[in-house]
């Protein structure tokens, strides 16, 4: 599915890509908030956050040839980046990290609100009611993963359930997600 | 919803990775796949895009004031290093022969004339050519640029001789008929590149329209919407 519009950060990384430290420095303005928000949550600790922000924007810094404009908006990629070191960092403190939810970030809620969704681009609305078509536990444990970048071991000890079965509740939920994505 | 088939294994791997559920083993070894194997790497990058749209859901934090200071000083200089030690400067520096110079203009030219990588509705636009000179360095050019309307790209060719500066680098600015300079991007000597600009600086490369070179510290003029070194060469777009 094509973006409607052109990707308005996508500019900016040719520029990166260029050596031009002004573009690194607006897209850090433009994007670290967020990505701050989705380090935290993995790993629901300021300072590993910020360095793994920092290794981020270095990370981009050097591999910003390597963007494909046409694979995936600057956004999404950005945002594999850092749950993928967010996710690695947590791992370096076991496979059991965080398989006690803090209290604030119960397993329960994670559903954006109405507003958000109405905000919410075409490509996260789409994702939303598809997720919404999941039975609440798997939509429950899968919005837990992706936000938390737990493991399934952390995952079972925190739903009380046997890995295998929590392991299936995700597949099959990931297909059944894929198949609603795609018909 | 109908029940869907499960994912064949290797997808469903490609699933779990981009979600975040392996465990730190099994992660290695999906990044270790991942690096040989381009059809999983596809299935990996297919899937963190179909889930990507859930961070927008994730609210935003505003990072301490003391981070961005942090980050631009543990950038590298550049990523290639060793060209940048190599920087040698046109000042005093020999501008290759006139063989190196017909040959990079065949270059720029060949890189020019590659086929849009979009579909292109409109009759291609002719592209635009300037041969930026240096003041008192004679009739052979520093710098060879040809603008593509098609591909929206510039593609520079510079004549410098790669060497001796490493303190300056060679930042590109767009001069348009209002005589307001606006960045390009940085060139190193001896090197040839395509530069994508954005639609909105487009209708800047019309011909008349000046290239010109300025010499600058590392990350580029300070003051971001001008030159803050020396001009270092200099040329008008027009048709060939």
């Amino acid at each position: 599915m094509a973006p409607a519009a052109p990707d308005p950060l996508a500019p900016l990384m040719s520029r990166i890509a260029a050596g031009d430290r002004a573009a690194l420095r607006a897209l850090y303005e433009a994007t670290a908030p967020k990505l701050f928000g989705v380090c935290l949550r993995i790993l629901s600790d300021r300072e590993e956050s910020e360095d793994v922000l920092q290794d981020v924007y270095v990370t981009v810094w050097r591999r910003a040839d390597r963007f494909e404009a046409g694979r995936a908006s600057v956004s999404t990629w950005l945002g594999a980046i850092a749950r993928n070191r967010a996710i690695d960092r947590l791992r370096a403190r076991g496979p059991l990290a965080r398989a006690e939810p803090l209290e604030d970030l119960e397993i329960a809620d994670d559903a954006p609100s109405a507003e958000t969704r109405l905000q919410a681009s075409g490509e996260a609305a789409r994702l939303a009611a598809c997720l919404d078509e999941l039975d609440p536990r798997t939509r429950q444990v899968i919005r837990t993963a992706f936000f938390e970048g737990v493991t399934y071991e952390a995952l079972a000890r925190r739903m009380d359930a046997p890995l295998g079965t929590v392991k299936s509740w995700i597949r099959r939920g990931l297909a059944r997600l894929k198949g609603c994505l795609e018909p | 919803m109908s029940e869907p088939k499960d994912l064949p294994e290797s997808e469903a791997l490609a699933a779990e990775h981009a979600l975040g559920v392996l465990s730190g083993p099994e992660r290695a070894a999906a990044e270790a796949r991942l690096a040989r194997d381009p059809a999983f790497a596809a299935e990996v990058a297919a899937w963190r895009t179909k889930l990507a749209p859930l961070a927008e859901a994730v609210a935003p934090v505003p990072p301490p004031e003391g981070l961005w200071p942090a980050i631009a000083r543990a950038l590298p200089a550049n990523d290639d290093v060793a060209a940048r030690r190599r920087l040698r400067f046109w000042r005093g520096a020999t501008i290759g022969s006139l063989g190196l110079a017909a040959a990079s203009l065949a270059a720029a030219a060949l890189l020019a004339s590659r086929p849009p990588i979009a579909v292109a509705p409109a009759p291609p636009a002719p592209i635009l050519n300037a041969s930026l000179m240096s003041p008192g360095q004679g009739d052979r050019p520093m710098f060879v640029a040809a603008y593509d309307p098609v591909r929206r790209a510039l593609i520079v060719t510079s004549l410098a001789q790669p060497g001796a500066d490493p303190a300056h680098v060679h930042e590109l600015w767009i001069i348009p008929a209002d005589g307001k300079p606006h960045p390009i991007g940085m060139i190193e000597p001896g090197r040839s590149k395509a530069m994508p600009m954005p639609k909105a600086m487009a209708p800047m490369f019309a011909p008349g329209a000046a290239i010109a070179v300025s010499v600058e510290p590392p990350g580029g003029s300070p003051r971001k919407t001008a030159p803050s070194g020396p001009i270092a060469a200099m040329g008008k777009l027009s048709r060939i």
